[in-house]
Order: structure tokens, then C-alpha cells, then sequence
């Protein structure tokens, strides 16, 4: 039996985990993996692998995890309910394990239709699955982990040991049902919720102050996200279009000042915009952390890996616990 | 009722410009409540191919008649001559009526003139909406009559996707997200505590996952039985 | 041949639809008609411009319509619902217009009846009942002959309806019509008199006795002998056989009803300066027509009410004036004619010259000798029922048995009589099989649809203006030009004209309930579509999946036989586009019957009645464009149609540029009714559309399947 996992081992030491984001490419080059392994190592206790986010063909989840993990870097393999029936799914969970795999987050994954939000070709004209949704889906692998049964009741000579992760939208709608969705896949069997990111901080305080008084916050480790704006464009294409986040005008506008400060300088703009994202996102995670019973956070700095170092040391989680 | 949509004329001329007589045949039940299948669409469809054959400069012959269900047997017996007569028959019925009479036509072929869509219901006049998917197991019990089978694009279970926005589905904006619906149904009910029950994996078993489904309702069938073996009698009406 | 087949015989033309009208209730028009005639086919069919087949239908039922388009009391309009919205339908100077318009064609109809039944009848009097009698039975094959006691044939028609209201042309039309059918008559020949009526009965199979009530009643009051005195048929009489009679220049006419009117009116004519009038009844309650009333009161005749007559006052010859009485009641309290007076109230008018106009009575100088009884009121034996008098083949008919009416009635009852006759001659018991006819109408409209129709008041029918016609005997009233005839005939809301279900054929979708503007469809196991609450626009026929829903007058499917016909002649080497023009009746069709010859007119009801199958077909057929003319949503007779049919409109584009033949082919196009050259723009513009798309090729046009 291989050792638990560090980000449960950083979670219950009682530290505020953090955890981080890693896109495998559309590629059967697996190099770039490996390179931005490299960028978050050390900066996380744990990056997901995304599984075909936005429901387009990338480097699948468990092997991006193996790769990483060959790097050093420990990865959360994500699962989702769209590609795979029960079957396939406790196959690769299974497979994941053996590869030494164990930290496995349950997404119930964006519909095939998504492709990208429209920016890629995608396949919207696959057939989903969705035998399992992500509730049945934490089920399952506890019931693998715990009982060391499969789903359909036959037994496993060895059970896969994961660390079960699952999602929260704390922003969607309705909202006083996020919390009895939140109660359901902690009842499940989730050990660890990341949350969809997080930008109204008053919202999402004012939703854990419901998740603390039902006490799930002592059931599971919440981790809160923090997605790191990169610019004002893309804050607000986060406020209009992407479901459960909203953004305060606040924040849009302190990105608008940072581009207009660099005058006609498109690069210029760039940067300050990127600079002024970093502070934000530093802000956010301190604001999140102070939140009583979240356990960390989740930074999603998408496509932007690199800007994970800084983030994490401004934020003054840097260095990372370490267990042996 | 059964919600099907016309084929593109283009891909229909494609099945039928090769037979020198072709019938199309509507069928007055689901598919003409929907505007797709019925006497009229039939006729619509053999006008346009006739048309199109005009102009194509081809020989065809293009009739078109109706029954009322492409689905049972009666209905086909006083016309199932006059179908033998043409070289094909062009269905504008259900996925359904297009199996049925294919079997049993003899050596012509049936095309189908519809695409089979959905168990839906008319929202309003014009407008179709898919409620149920046939899954052979209804819960909506649980899910204050809303079904999250058909109508969550995810059949999700257990709640909302984080993708609900606006109560809108992911997929599109003009879709409702079921799962919205649902807790406002199950708030207006009272009885939104259910939701808090986990629900467990399905058993899939009885939708169209278990392989094709046949229902046999016994008490006709024996009776059926009686009446063909009353007529198999001498003195019987064989 | 059963009661169908001789109604088939007599009825030379059966309008779209009879048959299934017969099994709805009728319009309340048709129902008031005695003869019941399709007021909404033919009102319908002259909205269309198809004023022949207008005549076709009139005269189905009514071999005197020339007569009843200028005289007839019209019960039709009193009856018409749209009455309750504005005015009523003027239906009576609509015949009259598709009778003057379609002259030449009434014309080219007439040719003899092969005489086929070997046997003859003899019809004693050629009023309305006798020549629809005659008509009838000379259509089933019979040799008739008419005996008509006065110079000339009509009866009443032409003896006492002064030729201002009633020109001698018109009631010679009719006649004509009759007579083509290979009709005997003989004038100035009263039976009982000339000929015995037993030798009639000898001479013939079976004798009609048609007399009509040529006898004008008298008054008992004192004063009554001598000159200055007259009766109102002798006076009438007079003027049609062209005589003056002698009046003086102030006279009086006593009575209230139409008769009264019409010898006023014609003592006008005559020159009398001052013509008065004095009934026992009110202005409410005198039987003369409303709208001849006010017409008499125009010419300058007044009326003197609630007075009855006491004596005549008179200096030896010289009649002074009648001595009235205070009338104090006219109907007793079971509303029956009763008068009672204040003999101590009294009164006086001057005048030199009194024509009594009470009332008339039959004749019955031709029962002289003939074993033909009347019954202890004086009145003639018969049964209502087989029209039979006591003597076997002597039968009965209009105003002799009936009693007094209008001339329609009298058609009717002719026109009973001539079957029952038939039935008799034929050995069979005709009381079995003569129906009583009495069809169940429509009720009113219902306030909610009404609601949705927009006013429109009927076309004004105008009259020689009343100090010009008081001086003459010609014909007073003009009649409708073919656009006011258009217009007015547009108003009709074709009641009982409506959608119908094929209920073998309906699947309950509840298309039709969703799409009818008026509510009128309910669908449960099938659909209803409500006869009272249809307005016949058409709109819920073309969406029917099932087609289930057939409209019963002017069904497009009529149309569609005949389209190949309307596009038959479309040139192969054409420089102008070929435009398959279907066009709303109502107000487009008054602006748009004459388009130039490219536009292939295709007539439709309302254009929410043309199917994409039509406009389909008329691409198919070989038209370059298709236009569907409406008349836009201001002056629509209908109301939000237009979306629906540019919906509609917006499929077959869409269908028909799935053939690769342009959408811009087919467009709705909307005119004004009051603007020809607008309208004429709208149209052109279309054409030069369709010249930049260019005319489309033989090859894509050869005959339609």
C-alpha cells in the first residue's frame, strides 16, 4: 500500500492546503506536462489534472497525473460522468490506483456541447453517458475505498485508496440549494470540495456561514477557489457568461484602470493588467483563507502556470509543508 | 406524443429519385399533431418532390396518401394493396410506423420522410418540448414531476451542475436547467427535504440500455389467442 | 324519383357546398328567404367577381329574382347578423346588381324543356306562384299552360306594383325565362268567365289554381257611393295598363300597408299636389315596410296615424273629406288585429279624392258552376300539406290560400305545389313525402366574436332624388356599381359558410382551436368548429395536419381544380413574368379584376385560405412568382390574419428555396381598396422583382404531375 496522499496529509495537519490547476494540451506530446510539473511544483500541495475541460480531446486525466507525479508533483486526477459508464470508470480508477494515483476529484464535467465555450470545433455531436452523476460517483469510490466493493456489489481483492475530492458551485443557481448539494456529496463520501471560483467573496461567506452551521466544514476539507483574472475582458466575460460566478464591479473596474494606465501600449497593458490580476488574486486568497471553515484554497491561474510562484509567495503560503 | 421533425428535402430526394413511382404516406396520428407526419405534410412533400423532379427533369410519379396510425395492423389492411402497387413508399410516420410497415410491406422498400425526435408535449401552438425519455422507470415522484432523465441535458440525479446559469442549461439559453425547475417545484411543494436523499446510481436496465423493449399486456393476448383459435375451427370465419 | 331528384331537376344549379349546407343549419339569411335562397353562396360569389354564377344561384330557387331584386321585403337583410355589428348586408341590390350583370348570360340560358311526362297542367294565374309553378313543372318535362285573366302575364306583379318600383323590363325578364322553357299562356282569359273551370280540369292532368288576392277590399262607412271614391287594384290597374285614373289634386288614401304606399306614391306620380295618408295604426305598428314609408314621406306624403275612418263627406259628386275617428287601440291583448275606437274624438281631413287601400281579397268568380269548395269561412278547401283542394288534381297555391304575403312567398309555395303536382301525376301519396320545411339557423353572433369585427357600414343605395321621382313612374332607385357591388358583398361574413371537420379524418390536434381568431373550433374527441362563432376567414383549413378541415363555400380545393385551367396559358416565349395572383375577394378584388394579362387571377376568399400546397402548385403550374394579394390589416375584413399568412408564406420560401427556386418568388403583397394605382404600383413592383430574378425556364415549367 502506497502512502496517502500529501494534500490529505497537509489538510489534516491543519494547514491551509493549496491546491492548483493543470491543463494537459491537445497534444500526444506529453512535454508540456512534465513542464509545468515543473512550474507548480513546490507551489501547491496538489494540481488537478483536468479531465477534457471544456469538453474538448486533451491528454487524458490519469495520464497527465502519472506524468506529473513522475515529476514530483502530486497530482488530483479528475473524473468525469460524462465519458465513462460505471464501468470504464472503476476500470480507470482501478488503473489510476495502480499507477499510484490518489487523489481523485468526482466532476460531473461540461457537456459535450460546450467545446470550448465555441472556440474550438470540439465534439458536440458525441453521446454522453452520464450513467453516474457526481453524487453516485463519490458514492462509488467510497464504497470502492471503504468497503472494497465495486458498485454492482462484487469485491475488490485490493481497494483503490483514494483521497475523494468533489466540486461546489457555491454561486449557482438556486442558491439555497447549494448547500443541500454540497450536504449530499459530503454525505456521499467527498473528503475534500474545491469551489468554483470565487469573486464575491460576501456571497460565498454568507453561503459557508450555512455550510459551517450544518457543520459539513468538519466533515470535509473546502478548499475555496480563487481564479487568477488575467484581464478586465476576461472578468467580465467571467461576470456575464460563466454560470455561478459573479463578479463585483469593483474588481472589473480596478482591471480597466490597470489597462488604461498603459495608455495605447498594448503590451504595457498586458502586463499591468496581469500584475493587477496577481494582486487581486492574492487578495481573494487572503480574503477566502480568513473565511471560517474553509481549509484552503484552489488557484486556478488557467493557461497562466507560470504565474503560480509569485502568487503563492505574495500570498505568503510559500514554502509548501512537507511530509516524509 | 411522438415529436418528430421533416427531413431535408435534399436528403429525401436522394432516397426517392431513383424509383419511378413513389407513395408517400403520412401517418394522421403523433406525427401529424406536430406538424411533421399527417395528411397534409404527405402531400406537402410529394408536392415539393414533384416539383423537384420537374426540374430535374425526371420521370417520376409522386402520390401521396394517409392512414391514421402506421403503428397497428388495421390500419394498414384497406390500403396495403394499393402500397403494394408502387415501387416505394415513402414514410412521413414515426421511426415506428417506418419499422412496422417495412416489415411487413413484402418486397418494397419504406423510407422515412421524418426524423423521430422525442416524447414531447406542446408548449403552445408550434412549439415541442421533450418531457420524458422513455426510461421505462419513473421517479419524478421524487423530482416534483420534473424529469431530469429528459430534461437535464446531463440526467443528473442528485441537483444542479455548476453549470445552471441564469436558470438556464449549459447547453443553450433556451433551455431550462431541469434541476432549476425542480427546486422551485419541490419549494412550491413543500417538499424540498426530498432533495436532501441521496439518490443511488440508476438502474438503466429497463430504458433502451436493456437492449429492445416489448410489453405484453397477457389478459388481451390470451384473448387474441382464443379468437384466432375459435376462427381455426371448421365453421370458423378463417 | 324521390324528393332529391325532382329538387335536382328544379334546381338547374346546385351552388359548392348545397349538399353539405343542407345537413347544417342555415345561415339566418337563407332561413328567412321563403325560398330559401343561398344568400351567402351568391353574395360570396359576386364578392369574387363571378357574378353569373351569382345569378346561377339566385335563380336555383327563384324563377322571378329580376322582380324579387327590386321588390322583395328582403327578410334575409332584416335577418343578417352582421346587422347586429353595423348594418345589414343590402343582399337585396346585390341580386339586383349580379342579375343586371350577368344579363347577357340569363339570356343565352334560355331554350326549351323537352316535354317528356306526356301529360298537361293548367295553371289558372300568372303572379309569383303561378309562374314558379309553371317553371317547375315545365323543368320536370310537363306541357303547362298559364290562363292569365289580363293582357299581359305577372298577376299582381304586373297589374299593381307601379312601374316606378317595379319597371315592366324587369318583370319581363323573369317572364322570358319562364316561358323559354317551352311554356303555353293564354292572356285576357278569366276561367269561370271565358273558360269553365270543370272544362279545365277536363283539359288538363291537374290544374293549379293560383289567383293571388286581385280584389281590393271595401269599407262600410257612409258616403262611400259615387265618384271621388275609388279601390286600390281598379286604381293601380289603371296605371299599369297605362290609363290616367282621374283624381283630383288633394287626395287621401286610407290604410297602412305597402299597397297604401304604392297607390300614394302613385298619386304623386299622377300629379296630385297633396296626397295624404291616414291608418289606425302608429308609425310603429303600420304594416308597411319602414323603408317605403320614409321613402313616401320624402316624396312629400303625410302620414296621419291612429285615425279610422267615420264617412266620407261629401257635397253630392264632390267628395270633401273623410270624417275620422280617435283610434284607440289597434291589436287586443292576444296581439290580434282588433281596432277599437274613441267615437267621441274626431276629426277631419280634406281631400277631393279617396282611394281605399284595406286590404285584398280573392276572387272566386272562376268557381262558378265547379265542384271546387270553400270551407264555412269562405276561404278555399285544401291541404296544406299535398296543396290539394276537395277536387282531386285541382291544386292551391300563393296568396289564395296563404293569405297576403310577399311575392317570395308566394314563389314557394308555387314552387311546392308544383311538387306535390308531380307527385300526384306520378300516383304517389304525396302528403307522405312532402317534407315541412322548417331548417334550424344560426343564432346570433356571439358578443365576443362580434368584438372582433370592425365596422363597416354598408354602401348607400341611391334613389332619383324625391322632388325628380315624385314627378315620374320611372324606376326611383339606381342600382350598385360593380365597385360598390364589391365592396357591399364584401361585408357578408359568410355565415354558414364556415370550416367543417371530417371527423374521420380529425385527430384532435387543436390546431385549429389554437389558430381561429374567433374561438369558434372545440376540440374534444374531434373538432368542433362551432358554426355560430365561425366567420368562414379560412385561416384553420391550411393548417389542418390532417387535412381535415374543409370550408363549406369557397373551399380553396375548388380553386385547385381549377388552377391548371387559370395557368393553362402561360406562354413558352413570354417577356413578361407570369404571376399566379391569388387575391383576396374583398377589397383587393374591386381594385384588382382587371390586372394586366400576366397576372393570372386567382380568386380566393380571404387570402388566409391559400395553402402552401397552393402556392406550391402555382410554381408547378409554371408561374414565375406567386403574389398572395390581401388587403391589409386596416381594412381587412378579418382580423390578425396577416401574420399568420406571412408565416405561412415564409414556409413555402423557405420550402420552395429548398427546390432552388428563389424565395423572392412568392410574396405578399398588400393593396389599399380605395387606391387603384397604388394598388396597380404594388403589383408592378412584384413583376419587376421577378424580371430580375428572370422567367423561369421551360424546362423547369413543363406540366405539372
Amino acid at each position: 500500500m502506497n502512502a496517502a496522499s500529501n494534500l490529505q496529509q497537509v489538510i489534516m495537519s491543519g494547514q491551509p492546503a493549496v491546491t492548483a490547476e493543470l491543463g494537459p494540451p491537445m497534444s500526444a506530446d506529453g512535454t508540456e506536462i512534465i513542464h509545468k510539473a515543473h512550474l507548480l511544483k513546490g507551489f501547491c500541495d496538489a494540481a488537478n489534472i483536468t479531465d477534457c475541460q471544456t469538453a474538448v480531446v486533451r491528454i487524458s486525466s490519469i495520464a497527465g497525473a502519472v506524468l506529473a507525479l513522475r515529476e514530483g508533483l502530486e497530482p488530483v486526477m479528475q473524473m468525469t460522468c460524462r465519458d465513462r459508464n460505471r464501468i470504464a470508470i472503476q476500470a480507470d480508477l482501478l488503473g489510476a490506483h495502480a499507477l499510484g494515483l490518489r487523489n481523485c476529484l468526482c466532476i460531473a464535467g461540461d457537456h459535450q456541447k460546450f467545446s470550448a465555450a465555441g472556440r474550438l470545433k470540439g465534439h458536440p455531436g458525441a453521446k454522453n453517458v452520464y450513467d453516474v452523476d457526481t453524487c453516485q460517483l463519490v458514492g462509488i469510490l467510497k464504497k470502492m475505498r471503504d468497503e472494497g466493493t465495486q458498485q454492482g456489489g462484487d469485491k475488490l481483492e485490493v481497494a483503490p485508496k483514494f483521497f475523494i475530492g468533489a466540486s461546489w458551485t457555491p454561486g449557482g443557481e438556486p442558491l439555497d440549494f447549494r448547500v443541500v448539494n454540497l450536504q449530499k456529496k459530503v454525505a456521499a463520501g467527498a473528503d475534500f470540495i474545491q469551489t468554483q471560483g470565487i469573486f464575491d467573496v460576501e456571497i460565498f461567506k454568507a453561503q459557508m456561514k450555512e455550510i459551517t452551521k450544518l457543520g459539513l466544514h468538519e466533515r470535509t476539507a473546502i478548499l475555496g477557489g480563487v481564479i487568477v483574472p488575467r484581464s478586465a475582458m476576461m472578468l467580465k466575460y467571467m461576470d456575464s457568461s460563466v454560470a455561478g460566478v459573479s463578479v463585483p464591479p469593483a474588481l472589473i473596474e480596478r482591471m480597466i484602470k490597470a489597462r488604461e494606465a498603459a495608455g495605447d501600449d498594448k503590451k504595457k497593458a498586458k502586463e499591468f493588467q496581469e500584475e493587477e490580476g496577481i494582486r487581486i488574486a492574492v487578495e481573494l486568497i487572503h480574503q477566502v483563507l480568513e473565511i471560517p471553515g474553509i481549509k484552503g484554497v484552489h488557484i486556478q491561474a488557467i493557461e497562466w502556470e507560470s504565474a503560480m510562484a509569485k502568487i503563492v509567495q505574495m500570498a505568503g503560503l510559500y514554502p509548501r509543508p512537507v511530509f516524509t | 406524443m411522438i415529436v418528430g421533425t421533416q427531413k431535408p428535402l435534399d436528403e429525401i430526394w436522394d432516397m426517392v429519385k431513383d424509383f419511378k413511382d413513389t407513395l408517400v404516406l403520412g401517418c394522421n396520428t403523433c406525427v401529424a399533431v406536430c406538424h411533421a407526419g399527417g395528411d397534409k405534410e404527405a402531400e406537402t412533400i410529394s408536392s415539393l418532390l414533384k416539383i423537384r423532379a420537374q426540374m430535374e427533369n425526371r420521370d417520376l410519379t409522386v402520390s401521396h396518401s394517409a392512414i391514421m396510425r402506421q403503428c397497428e395492423p388495421e390500419y394498414f389492411e384497406p390500403v396495403m394493396q394499393e402500397l403494394r402497387q408502387h415501387d416505394l413508399v415513402l414514410s412521413t410516420a414515426c421511426g415506428v410506423g417506418v419499422n412496422y410497415l417495412s416489415a411487413r410491406i413484402g418486397n418494397i422498400p419504406v423510407y422515412p420522410a421524418v426524423n423521430t425526435s422525442f416524447y414531447g408535449g406542446v408548449q403552445e401552438a408550434g412549439l415541442f418540448v421533450e418531457l420524458c425519455a422513455g426510461c421505462g422507470n419513473c421517479i419524478i415522484n421524487l423530482t416534483g414531476g420534473i424529469c431530469p432523465i429528459a430534461r437535464c441535458a446531463k440526467t443528473l440525479m442528485n441537483g444542479p451542475c455548476g453549470g445552471t446559469n441564469k436558470g438556464k442549461c449549459e447547453i443553450s439559453d433556451e433551455v431550462d436547467c431541469a434541476w432549476f425547475l425542480i427546486v422551485e417545484r419541490m419549494k412550491q411543494l413543500g417538499t424540498l427535504e426530498k432533495l436532501s436523499e441521496i439518490q443511488p446510481p440508476r438502474n438503466w436496465s429497463t430504458a433502451r440500455d436493456g437492449g429492445p423493449r416489448k410489453i405484453s399486456i397477457e389478459h388481451l393476448r390470451q384473448y387474441e389467442k382464443q379468437e384466432q383459435e375459435k376462427s381455426e375451427l371448421p365453421g370458423g370465419n378463417a | 324519383m324521390n324528393l332529391e331528384e325532382i329538387k335536382n331537376v328544379i334546381q338547374r344549379y346546385r351552388p359548392y357546398g348545397a349538399d353539405i349546407k343542407e345537413t347544417r343549419p342555415y345561415s339566418p339569411c337563407r332561413e328567412a328567404c321563403p325560398a330559401n335562397t343561398d344568400v351567402q353562396a351568391y353574395v360570396g360569389l359576386i364578392a369574387q367577381g363571378r357574378y353569373n354564377e351569382a345569378f346561377d344561384v339566385i335563380t336555383s330557387v327563384n324563377p322571378v329574382a329580376s322582380v324579387c331584386s327590386l321588390i322583395c321585403h328582403h327578410p334575409c337583410e332584416q335577418e343578417c347578423r352582421r346587422g347586429a355589428i353595423d348594418d345589414p348586408v343590402a343582399v337585396r341590390q346585390l341580386k339586383r346588381f349580379a342579375i343586371e350583370a350577368s344579363r347577357d348570360y340569363r339570356r343565352s340560358l334560355r331554350k326549351p324543356v323537352d316535354k317528356t311526362r306526356n301529360k298537361s297542367i293548367g295553371i289558372v294565374g300568372s303572379g309569383p306562384s303561378g309562374l314558379a309553378a309553371g317553371s317547375d313543372l315545365a323543368s320536370l318535362g310537363y306541357n303547362v299552360t298559364i290562363y292569365e285573366r289580363h293582357p299581359v302575364l305577372g298577376g299582381m306583379l304586373a297589374m299593381a306594383i307601379p312601374p316606378y318600383r317595379l319597371p315592366r323590363e324587369s318583370i319581363n325578364e323573369d317572364i322570358d325565362d319562364i316561358l323559354a322553357k317551352g311554356i303555353d299562356y293564354v292572356t285576357n282569359c278569366e276561367i269561370g268567365k271565358d273558360i269553365k273551370l270543370a272544362e279545365l280540369t277536363k283539359k288538363h292532368d291537374a290544374v293549379l289554381i293560383a289567383i293571388g288576392l286581385a280584389k281590393s277590399r271595401s269599407l262600410g262607412i257612409p258616403g262611400l257611393e259615387g265618384p271621388g271614391v275609388l279601390l286600390a287594384i281598379p286604381f293601380l290597374e289603371d296605371i299599369a295598363r297605362g290609363k290616367k285614373p282621374a283624381i283630383s289634386d288633394n287626395v287621401l288614401v286610407i290604410g297602412g300597408g305597402n299597397v297604401a304606399i304604392d297607390v300614394a306614391r302613385s298619386a304623386r306620380r299622377l300629379g296630385a299636389a297633396n296626397v295624404s295618408m291616414v291608418c289606425l295604426e302608429s308609425a310603429l305598428e303600420m304594416p308597411a315596410w319602414k323603408w317605403e314609408v320614409d321613402e313616401a314621406l320624402e316624396e312629400g306624403i303625410a302620414i296621419h296615424h291612429r285615425w279610422g275612418p267615420k264617412a266620407v263627406r261629401r257635397d253630392g259628386d264632390k267628395v270633401l273629406g273623410l270624417e275620422l275617428k280617435k283610434v284607440t287601440s289597434v291589436f287586443d291583448q292576444q296581439g290580434r288585429f282588433s281596432p277599437a275606437y274613441d267615437e267621441e274624438t274626431t276629426s277631419f281631413i280634406a281631400a277631393n279624392t279617396i282611394i281605399i287601400t284595406i286590404g285584398q281579397m280573392s276572387d272566386y268568380g272562376l268557381l262558378v258552376d265547379s265542384p271546387v269548395k270553400l270551407d264555412e269561412r269562405g276561404r278555399l278547401q285544401w291541404n296544406p300539406a299535398t296543396q290539394m283542394s276537395n277536387v282531386p288534381g285541382v291544386f292551391l297555391a300563393g296568396e289564395v290560400v296563404t293569405g297576403p304575403g310577399s311575392a317570395i312567398a308566394a314563389v314557394e309555395s308555387g314552387h311546392r305545389a308544383a311538387v306535390a303536382m308531380h307527385l300526384y301525376l306520378q300516383g304517389e301519396n304525396a302528403e307522405a313525402i312532402m317534407p315541412a320545411e322548417k331548417k334550424t339557423k344560426l343564432g346570433e353572433i356571439p358578443e365576443e366574436v362580434a368584438a372582433r369585427i370592425a365596422c363597416e357600414k354598408r354602401v348607400s343605395i341611391r334613389h332619383l332624388a324625391a322632388d325628380v321621382r315624385c314627378h315620374t313612374f320611372e324606376h326611383f332607385e339606381l342600382g350598385y356599381t360593380e365597385g360598390e357591388a364589391l365592396i357591399e358583398a364584401g361585408r357578408c361574413r359568410g355565415c354558414s359558410g364556415g370550416a367543417l371537420v371530417d371527423t374521420k379524418k380529425c385527430m384532435a390536434c387543436l390546431t385549429c382551436q389554437r389558430i381561429c381568431p374567433y374561438e369558434a373550433p372545440l376540440v374534444q374527441a374531434y373538432s368542433e368548429i362551432r358554426p355560430d362563432l365561425c366567420q368562414a376567414c379560412g385561416l384553420c383549413a391550411p393548417e389542418c395536419p390532417a387535412q381535415a378541415i374543409t370550408m363549406v363555400s369557397y373551399d380553396i380545393r375548388q380553386l385547385r381544380t381549377e388552377m391548371p385551367t387559370r395557368l393553362a396559358n402561360i406562354p413558352r416565349e413570354r417577356t413578361e413574368p407570369a404571376i399566379a395572383s391569388f387575391m383576396c375577394t374583398h377589397h383587393v378584388g374591386v381594385a384588382g379584376f382587371n390586372l394586366p394579362a400576366n397576372f393570372h387571377i386567382l380568386p380566393v376568399h380571404c387570402i388566409s385560405r391559400v395553402d402552401i400546397l397552393d402556392l406550391l402548385s402555382a410554381l408547378a403550374y409554371g408561374a414565375d412568382g406567386v403574389a398572395v394579394v390581401g388587403c391589409g390589416a386596416a381594412i381587412c375584413k378579418y382580423k390578425d390574419i396577416e401574420n399568420r399568412v406571412q408565416a405561412r408564406l415564409k414556409r413555402a420560401q423557405d420550402l420552395s428555396r429548398g427546390l432552388g427556386i428563389e424565395s423572392g418568388r412568392i410574396a405578399l403583397l398588400n393593396a389599399m381598396a380605395d387606391a387603384e394605382d397604388p394598388y396597380l404600383q404594388v403589383c408592378s413592383g412584384f413583376a419587376q422583382t421577378l424580371l430580375q430574378l428572370g422567367l423561369r425556364t421551360a424546362r423547369s415549367t413543363s406540366a405539372h404531375q
